[in-house]
């Protein structure tokens, strides 16, 4: 090591003007504590020497870990999704790549039944469909999805589903927010869709007993049938576990190319190319609530959705070509 | 026209005390009795109280002679106080409403029951609907000794006022209550020093603010309607979020070993969930209010949020991160 030549500044270590926003951090929290402070405030005063963003996120989480944040009364947490967007975003646009056709069709205001095709194993699908509106819609509106109860017995799963906005599939909870004028979305396949087999993928599977349609006639809500080409592939079931199903309760357990092989990494979905399709809106107003009594109306309606669906399930799958390119 | 005539049984509780105050500065009722083995917490002026015990055949000798138009059931325990076994509860609650109906049977002056009952016979499921109306209360089996008495007491009444059309059964199902002045499990759990929890599980509850109880109670008195109605402050809270907003830390506990770890509590005498509790930590349960609302005409002044900051306000000095640093700075 040469010594510094004449006129070259010396290198000092931690220089008091210049601390970066980490130790900045730290030492505002320590002066902070021995000031004897309430940590949330201590978090608070110590942000002040984060970066905007970063402050913004702490106090966030300082507040909410006060308590300080609102669900409404069925759990969902606005703030909450707004902290998973990002995410959302990135699988959106870059891993997913997904085109939204029909946006207009989601109506701004007032009930609406959004009624989709079901694959994938678990619900992405879901959160994407969530995801188009919020970014594609010119006035947005957060969807509300009806979720196997299974789901509702598991930890975390439970909440996080509350909290983005799920709800347990069961028909007084549909109509009750219908009747308060929510978008809702179902998915009437069920497990039998997102537990189908890469063997029949894009083949629609029986849509329930039509329970969807009495739910919307009884409300007058229309119907919004909503294609989604790119799910089938994202984990292509190849075998279904069934011990292993009963084992823990499940409705199937999925065995695909990389699950459970690699174990939590199995989890990571495949980049297929996405579409989504929100179709014209099939009005029920027009029959009024006694036609949910009606049983064959309610299985014509129901066919009319599932057809739509099928159409154009086959229509975007040409459109998108090949899955992955 | 001659005022109202109301006997109030269970008139030692909190809430029966409170009503017979409320209902004895009322001039609309002229008379108003109170039957309770134990003493009211409160002063009461006019209320005649009858010492006798609800399990006990005498009662049908007694409430006859009151000559009352309207009988509050008061008396349904939902947690064994200290000294009262699981069996006590449950004769209180199903021989002692046995009892009142046979007593009601004979008092041919009565047009109108009201019983204060519980919401939990709906119990506490993952799979209940948001918000359980009336209607709702056989979708699922009844899985705790409390809602089984609840389901019996219902069934009681049921058949009394199908035998008595002339007399107005109105069953209100409560849910919880919390209060400055009330100390039930709710409150006694919010005073824990760690609060344990089932990980990974975040229900949503739904309470009632004494004051609204109390009122909701009055209410119906005024203008009781047939059946059942629920009673509870509009919307819900998380239990995290409660928790939070109270200041406490949580203990997570896997929800295997949940029964174990407050187990071992109870032996060293710090705990004491009942089932019923447990299973609305796991669970949680929300009621539909608009019976309450459109029928009885009562609009709860609280909402279940404000229920709960309320009584968190009474709270406030006893929070621990401050009482822990006082602790270390002394």
């Amino acid at each position: 090591m040469s010594a510094p030549r004449v006129g070259e500044r010396a290198w000092v270590p931690f220089p008091e003007a210049e601390e970066t926003p980490a130790i900045g951090f730290l030492r505002r929290v320590r002066e902070g504590l021995d000031a004897g402070l309430e940590l949330p405030e201590v978090a608070a005063r110590g942000a002040a020497a984060l970066p905007s963003r970063a402050r913004d996120a702490l106090r966030r989480a300082a507040r909410r870990l006060e308590g300080g944040y609102e669900e409404d009364d069925w759990g969902f947490d606005e703030e909450f999704v707004e902290m998973v967007f990002p995410f959302f975003e990135f699988l959106y646009q870059y891993w997913w790549r997904v085109r939204t056709k029909g946006i207009r069709h989601v109506p701004s205001h007032g009930r609406a039944l959004l009624v989709s095709n079901h694959a994938g194993t678990l619900p992405w699908d879901a959160t994407m469909v969530s995801f188009a509106i919020q970014r594609e819609h010119p006035l947005p509106r957060y969807p509300r999805f009806l979720v196997l109860n299974w789901a509702f017995d598991l930890p975390f799963i439970s909440v996080a589903m509350r909290k983005v906005g799920g709800i347990v599939a069961s028909p007084y909870n549909a109509l009750q927010l219908l009747e308060e004028d929510e978008l809702v979305a179902v998915f009437p396949e069920g497990v039998k869709g997102a537990g189908k087999s890469f063997r029949e993928r894009y083949r629609l599977q029986r849509f329930g007993r039509g329970g969807f349609v009495e739910i919307a006639l009884r409300s007058g809500a229309p119907l919004v049938p909503v294609a989604v080409v790119g799910s089938e592939e994202i984990y292509p079931k190849l075998a279904n576990a069934r011990p292993l199903a009963r084992l823990i309760g499940a409705p199937y357990f999925p065995v695909t190319a990389t699950f459970p092989w690699l174990g939590p990494l199995g989890l990571v979905p495949l980049p297929s190319k996405w579409r989504i399709e929100f179709c014209e809106p099939i009005d029920t107003a027009g029959y009024g609530p006694q036609a949910a009594d009606d049983r064959a109306l309610v299985f014509e309606l129901s066919e009319r959705v599932r057809e739509t669906i099928q159409e154009k399930l086959y229509e975007n799958l040409v459109e998108r070509g090949p899955a992955f390119a | 026209m001659a005022g109202r005539r109301v006997l109030i049984t269970g008139v030692g509780s909190y809430v029966g005390g409170a009503l017979a105050r409320r209902l004895e500065r009322d001039p609309a009722f002229e008379y108003v009795a109170g039957l309770d083995t134990r003493t009211p917490r409160v002063s009461l002026e006019r209320t005649e109280l009858i010492d006798a015990d609800i399990r006990n055949a005498v009662i049908a000798r007694l409430i006859p002679q009151a000559g009352v138009d309207t009988v509050v059931h008061n008396q349904i325990v939902r947690r064994p106080g200290p000294g009262m076994s699981a069996r006590a509860m449950h004769d209180i609650n199903v021989i002692g409403s046995l009892q009142l109906l046979a007593a009601c049977e004979k008092a041919e002056s009565i047009r109108a029951i009201v019983i204060r009952g519980s919401a939990g016979i709906y119990g506490s499921e993952p799979h209940a609907p948001q918000f359980f109306r009336e209607e709702m209360s056989r979708l699922f089996p009844l899985r705790t000794r409390f809602q089984r008495d609840v389901g019996e007491i219902e069934n009681y009444f049921e058949t009394y006022s199908r035998r008595h059309p002339g007399v107005v059964c109105t069953m209100l199902r409560y849910q919880p209550g919390i209060g400055p002045s009330l100390e039930t499990q709710i409150t006694r759990y919010l005073k824990l020093p760690v609060v344990p929890t089932y990980l990974g599980f975040d229900p949503r509850l739904q309470f009632v603010h004494e004051h609204d109880a109390l009122e909701a109670l009055v209410a119906t008195v005024r203008n009781p309607v047939r059946g059942a109605v629920n009673v509870a402050g509009p919307g819900t809270i998380g239990l995290t979020r409660m928790v939070r907003l109270a200041g406490r830390p949580t203990l997570p506990i896997v929800p295997g070993l949940f029964d174990a770890v407050t187990g071992a509590g109870k032996r060293a005498g710090l705990v004491d969930f009942s089932d019923d509790f447990r299973r609305l930590l796991r669970h949680g349960r929300a009621v539909d209010t608009s019976r309450l609302v459109e029928e009885i005409g009562y609009q709860p002044r609280y909402t279940t949020v404000e229920a709960v900051r309320d009584y968190l306000r009474t709270e406030g000095g006893r929070r621990l991160l401050p009482a822990l640093r006082q602790a270390v700075a002394r």
